[in-house]
């Protein structure tokens, strides 16, 4: 390739970069830049320029409204990374006290906390089980001799639990238990010494900021097109990761008709970490597919033959997380490894790896990133090396000797304060010598022929730094194109450039490398969803939060069809779709003049408004198979539990002496409701009194028909009201209670495995026994009426509500009556809100709660009913 | 509520704007233009203390828009270019450098000049660094211009010297023109940048005025300059001139030695070759076997029949002659480990056989001479060769046969 007559005029500085810096909305646009005499050597009248930005390129469009997937999501629901709400420390005083501040603060003790609760082995492992027996839970007094060496802990825990409680008030005082608790077994009770833990928990709350600010770890993307041998067979391969970790490899057919459509079921290969990034090159015809997760990397090898198995070759392990993997395009078998150490390898399938560059430091200035980024350079011999401050390259047979530098963040190339590499990329198909580098604010292309000094630059304006590149070479004399992604925007820039001949009309000198066209920006993932069928609110927040996961990677393919080119653009997303558009070559109207470039202008709105038919199929297609993969909702919305292991104690439920005969038929009846694991609010018959009709329980006073209908209206038992009202006969009446009371009993020794109810018994299990049967006893004729707030939620026990049953519950909360039951005036509040909740609504949808059950007696019945869908413990510390 | 008014008219500025680039990014320039119009009154309360500021944001939009808007025309490009010049005292420069770019390329090479000469003239208080640099590029590209005119007018000179009469106004005109390019692009070509069409064309004059010493110091002050960046078009320009002026061998290869150091991929190593293959001196024979070889270790040489029938040519010498093989063997053992599947790989001989057969040719005469007769690529193309009823390959068959020795020698 020869080296253009000559180039752009521009300045050479030398030292770190002037230019202040900042992201600018809009520094890429309307600049030539410079200008050159477009056709050397010609002598003519007058000298025709051309400029270094804004000549004319090839004009493409997109064939459709929006990008359309092309694998139907996997099995399983994608689990979302997490977000900021999730470390970040959020109370109203701490906001307060941030107001004006930009720093995050990172919520470290609740972290650590849930560290605790979710490792308790890890955390207090071997101290918990040697003093398992000096730590007492219950409730009654310690006998003399178990005193000697046993502490009671029950009313830490309360004090824990209370602390809890007042979490964020300002006038939080430390009690004074907890800080001589604390302070005495400090040095001894954990497993990892507490300051060492809180340094490593410490440590991984800032990577995690860090990453969430910007992951680099996806670097390169995870997606590679694998095009056919020969141009004329539209099948090509599709490699990209899946499964829910995204630690499955798929190598997939794909056939490239108007959608392309997959084809046979895909090589998979399982491998032992999330796959970060997927590099390919195609070497003598062979392609080899180099696989990076954090501490494997792996290469395989695909015959260029279509339907040839992918096979795999050769996994290395490293013990620093690797940040690079790319495949020469040079020689079959080689890549080139980086490791966030600082350390580059080149890597012969055939000799092993080959320590080419060990550097813990950054190269041209500090800088604390230990990313690292190698690729292959126009000498098979001679690699790249590049981190943030630039890039350099080194010969492989004397790394030591033999190298020199290829760019710099500074005033060589122009660049800003603050800039830094993102991504480098050997544009070796388009050009043996050239490169591209991109930074969070431009993209430049670098001949290695003239190092330091950019061929090519432009300010990219995308939003979030490009940490995906794809290279479209162009045949000689058409421009070559590159596509740039972003990972969290999703964003996607078409540009084109061309360093190819003038044209063999001008006598074929090369000229410089130039701009063309302008730069396009292409439809996103999340572009499509509106282009999908109307949601429930719900599936539509999911399906949003699925179609915005950050992408993972990028990639295309050119299409030619006779006279009909086309591209297609593939990207992938960290929930592991697929997702393409094409974009079609307009050569209906060849420009006239040099300059004016593109857009007649004709139709402003050069993509179609709706999706073509076969798009919308396909959209339908994908949205089935996503809500049958996510029926499960999400596990994050927990309905609220409460622990009822210290709401009432075996004195609380005796009760002072003598009780009235009311008092005692109540709490009689609500221990059993609560060993039955029923409802207060539905009070039901009780089988030892024969005769408690619930009309006893009124109120005084004959009620007037209209509030006897609005109570049982607000009970959502309105029909039977007026069926009670409407049957005069009382015996068809007693007939329907005996028939009632009978269904009950039955119901109950269907139960009864759940009387041994212990104090430690939380709620929540039952609350998932309930809405288990409930989903399975709901029928499809009741009415809607009972949807209403107030009524029991949608899976209540087959048992018809008596129309006054609220009326009891009312009894019950107030304060009054709780003094009477003698419960102190503390728990009367939880207890209000405990019972409050079964008067709201139906807690969320009738989702199938785990259930939580730290104890050591379960009731079987319970635990198996439970035990299907287990949730994260959180027993109490250490107990 | 003020700061609140502040604060709702910062978001709409930003809204407004995200919707331009939005549109700007997906070609739609009426739409474009249409936000814009409504982004001008950002200008109103233009406080800000960005990168950028609203007055840039306009200029660059604006130009953006009138390239490609359909019914914009030369004439309303120049009236925003002369409202965005007085809109931002600090662009100035910049922005009447772009406008000079626009019409240059729009070919009104003299309303550029216009333009240029009226930028010149532009004084506004102490220049800041990067105007003192923008306004040395307008003078370069003044000078440019004026190199052109005065090329114009030299060749008018030279058709009517031909036709036997010389016209002094002309002459004069022509030397008026020299003078004032001279003084400009002589000013630009000393600070460190890249600056190939002024060197060439600042050289053209002196040359062509008889300043032979003034130019070559210009070249080599700009091939050798170590502020300057390693430009081999530097290079490329001192050996032109060197051999325009026919200099010496000795010289031009001297020119040529340094040019390889830095760039060994050039495509004047050819040249470089050939002419260190006709030395005498055993030590720039063996000098130009490193030139071929060093260029087709680079992927962009991979194909180039000539340099592989340069490389064939000097091994065959040294083959037939038996002396020297050393220096094949030095230069082959660093490459032995990768140039085999690098160049002479059964997959390349199959694809370089049906597309170029020459050069498939000197790669086996290469490949059977350096890993012998058993080599894949040899094989395959000599057998091809053989059945094809090819003399040649019948020839270079025997040849490598006849040479079988020499590999031993060599890999050994």
């Amino acid at each position: 390739m020869e080296f253009p007559a000559a180039l752009f005029p521009s300045y050479f500085g030398a030292g770190p970069p002037r230019e202040e810096g900042g992201p600018a909305p809009v520094a890429g646009w309307g600049e030539h830049g410079q200008v050159l005499e477009g056709v050397p050597g010609r002598r003519q009248a007058q000298p025709a320029f051309v400029p270094r930005r804004g000549a004319t390129g090839e004009r493409w469009e997109a064939a459709d409204a929006a990008a359309v997937p092309v694998l139907l999501p996997s099995a399983g629901c994608w689990i979302p990374s997490a977000k900021p709400q999730d470390i970040l420390y959020r109370s109203s005083l701490c906001r307060k006290l941030q107001a004006g501040k930009t720093g995050a603060t990172l919520d470290f003790a609740r972290q650590l906390g849930h560290f605790f609760v979710d490792h308790p082995e890890d955390a207090f492992g071997s101290m918990g089980r040697l003093l398992h027996k000096n730590f007492y839970l219950g409730n009654s007094k310690l006998k003399r001799p178990a005193r000697n060496s046993t502490i009671r802990m029950t009313a830490l825990v309360e004090d824990i639990d209370r602390l809890e409680a007042r979490r964020g008030c300002p006038r939080q005082h430390l009690a004074s238990r907890l800080r001589w608790f604390s302070h005495l077994c400090r040095d001894w009770l954990f497993e990892v010494p507490l300051g060492l833990l809180a340094d490593c928990l410490h440590e991984e709350l800032m990577q995690q900021w860090s990453s969430l600010l910007f992951d680099d770890s996806l670097t390169g993307g995870a997606l590679a097109w694998l095009p056919p041998e020969d141009e004329g067979t539209p099948v090509g391969c599709l490699v990209h990761p899946g499964g829910q970790a995204m630690n499955h490899l798929y190598f997939q057919d794909v056939v490239l008709e108007e959608l392309p459509r997959t084809r046979g079921s895909p090589a998979q290969f399982e491998l032992s970490g999330r796959i970060q990034q997927v590099a390919t090159a195609r070497v003598d015809g062979q392609d080899f597919v180099g696989v990076r997760s954090d501490y494997h990397c792996g290469v395989w090898r695909v015959p260029g033959k279509r339907g040839a198995a992918p096979t795999p070759l050769q996994v290395i392990r490293t013990d620093v997380p690797a940040s690079c993997l790319t495949v020469s395009p040079h020689l079959p078998g080689e890549l080139s490894v980086c490791t966030q150490s600082g350390t580059v390898y080149l890597w012969s399938i055939e000799t092993g790896l080959q320590q080419l560059r060990h550097d813990p430091q950054t190269m041209f200035f500090r800088d604390h990133s230990p990313w690292r980024w190698s690729d292959f350079t126009g000498h098979p011999r001679v690699l790249s090396c590049a981190d943030r401050t630039g890039l350099q390259c080194l010969d492989a047979r004397a790394p030591r000797k033999c190298h020199f530098d290829l760019f710099k963040v500074g005033e060589e190339a122009g660049c800003q304060q603050g800039e830094r590499v993102v991504l480098p990329m050997y544009l070796g198909r388009a050009h043996p010598s050239q490169y591209l580098v991109t930074t969070q604010f431009s993209m430049y292309v670098l001949d290695e022929r003239l190092p330091l000094v950019p061929v090519l630059k432009w300010a990219h304006m995308m939003k979030a730094p490009p940490l995906f590149a794809h290279l479209m070479p162009g045949k000689p004399g058409r421009s070559h194109k590159v596509l740039l992604g972003a990972s969290r925007t999703q964003e996607l820039l078409l540009l084109q450039y061309w360093d190819s001949f003038w044209g063999v009309s001008s006598g074929g000198s090369q000229l410089a490398c130039q701009l063309v066209g302008t730069p396009q920006k292409l439809h996103s993932i999340a572009g499509c969803l509106q282009h999908l069928p109307t949601q429930l609110p719900h599936r539509h927040h999911l399906l949003q939060q699925r179609l915005a996961a950050p992408a993972a990677g990028l990639t295309a393919t050119l299409q030619e069809d006779g006279s009909h080119k086309s591209m297609l653009i593939f990207q992938l997303s960290e929930a592991g779709d697929v997702f393409c558009q094409r974009l079609t070559h307009n050569t209906a109207q060849p420009p006239a003049t040099p300059l004016r470039d593109e857009e007649p202008c004709a139709n402003p709105q050069p993509s179609p408004a709706v999706p073509s038919p076969a798009a919308a199929l396909q959209y339908r297609c994908w949205l089935r198979a996503f809500s049958r993969a996510c029926r499960e909702p999400p596990r994050h919305t927990w309905p609220p539990s409460l622990s009822q292991r210290r709401l009432f104690t075996r004195r609380d439920l005796e009760g002072p002496a003598g009780p009235s005969s009311l008092q005692r038929q109540m709490r009689q009846q609500l221990r059993q409701t609560m060993e039955e694991g029923g409802r207060i609010q539905h009070r039901e018959p009780l089988a030892l009194q024969p005769p408690p009709l619930p009309e006893t329980l009124e109120p005084a006073g004959d009620p007037d028909p209209l509030s006897a209908r609005l109570t049982a209206a607000w009970a959502g038992d309105w029909e039977q009201w007026w069926e009670e009202r409407t049957s005069f006969s009382v015996a068809q009446r007693q007939q329907a209670l005996r028939e009632r009371r009978r269904r009950q009993k039955r119901a109950r020794s269907r139960r009864s495995l759940s009387a041994s109810f212990t104090s430690s018994l939380t709620y929540q299990s039952e609350l998932s026994e309930l809405s288990d049967t409930g989903l399975s006893l709901l029928s499809p004729s009741r009415p809607p009426i009972l949807s209403q707030e107030g009524s029991p939620p949608a899976g209540s026990p087959p048992v018809h509500h008596s129309a006054t049953s609220a009326a009891p519950d009312e009894a019950l909360l107030s304060s009054q009556s709780l003094r009477c039951h003698g419960i102190p005036k503390e728990r009367r509040k939880t207890l209000r809100d405990y019972l409050s909740v079964w008067a709201e609504g139906p807690p969320e949808p009738p989702e199938p709660p785990g259930s939580q059950a730290s104890q050591l007696c379960i009731p079987s019945s319970q635990s198996q009913l439970s035990s299907s869908q287990t949730r994260r413990k959180r027993p109490r510390m250490g107990f | 509520s003020s700061s609140e008014h502040k604060l709702n008219f910062k978001k709409s500025k930003e809204a407004c704007l995200s919707y331009i680039q939005d549109a700007l990014l997906q070609k739609q320039w009426k739409r474009a233009a249409e936000f814009l119009t409504c982004y001008v009154e950002s200008l109103e309360k233009d406080y800000s203390r960005e990168h950028i500021g609203p007055s840039e944001m306009i200029w660059r939009i604006g130009t953006e828009i009138l390239w490609h808007h359909s019914q914009s025309s030369m004439k309303e490009f120049n009236c925003f270019m002369e409202q965005m010049k007085t809109l931002g005292v600090k662009r100035y420069l910049k922005v009447c450098l772009e406008h000079v770019f626009h019409l240059l390329c729009d070919g009104q090479i003299d309303e550029a000049y216009q333009n240029l000469s009226l930028a010149e003239s532009w004084r506004f208080g102490e220049q800041t660094a990067i105007q003192d640099k923008e306004m040395k590029l307008i003078q370069a590209y003044r000078g440019l211009l004026d190199y052109y005119s005065w090329s114009k007018q030299k060749n008018i000179l030279l058709e009517h010297s031909e036709d036997g009469f010389s016209d002094l106004a002309v002459e004069q005109e022509m030397h008026g023109y020299f003078r004032k390019a001279a003084v400009n692009l002589k000013e630009i070509i000393k600070i460190p940048g890249v600056w190939d069409i002024f060197v060439k064309c600042y050289v053209d004059l002196l040359e062509f005025y008889g300043d032979h010493n003034e130019a070559r110091q210009v070249l080599n002050e700009y091939a050798y300059n170590s502020k300057f960046p390693a430009n081999p078009n530097a290079h490329v320009y001192l050996y032109q001139f060197l051999k325009r002026q026919g200099e010496s061998k000795k010289s031009l290869i001297s020119a040529l030695k340094i040019l390889h150091d830095i760039v060994p991929s050039h495509e004047l190593m050819i040249d470089f070759n050939t002419m260190l293959q006709k030395s005498k001196k055993r030590k720039k024979r063996r000098l130009g076997l490193e030139v071929i070889f060093a260029a087709l270790d680079y992927a962009g040489w991979k194909e180039n029949t000539k340099a592989w029938s340069c490389l064939a040519k000097q091994v065959k010498q040294i083959v037939i002659s038996e002396k020297h093989l050393d220096w094949i063997k030095q230069e082959w053992s660093s490459r032995k480990d990768w140039w085999p599947a690098f160049h002479f790989s059964r997959y390349l001989a199959k694809r370089n056989w049906q597309e170029n057969k020459s050069l498939s040719y000197e790669k086996a005469l290469v490949a059977g001479i350096l890993l012998g007769k058993g080599c894949k690529y040899f094989k395959y193309v000599s057998h091809q060769g053989c059945k094809a009823q090819l003399k040649r390959f019948r020839m270079l068959k025997k040849f490598v046969n006849r040479h079988s020795p020499v590999y031993l020698r060599i890999s050994g």
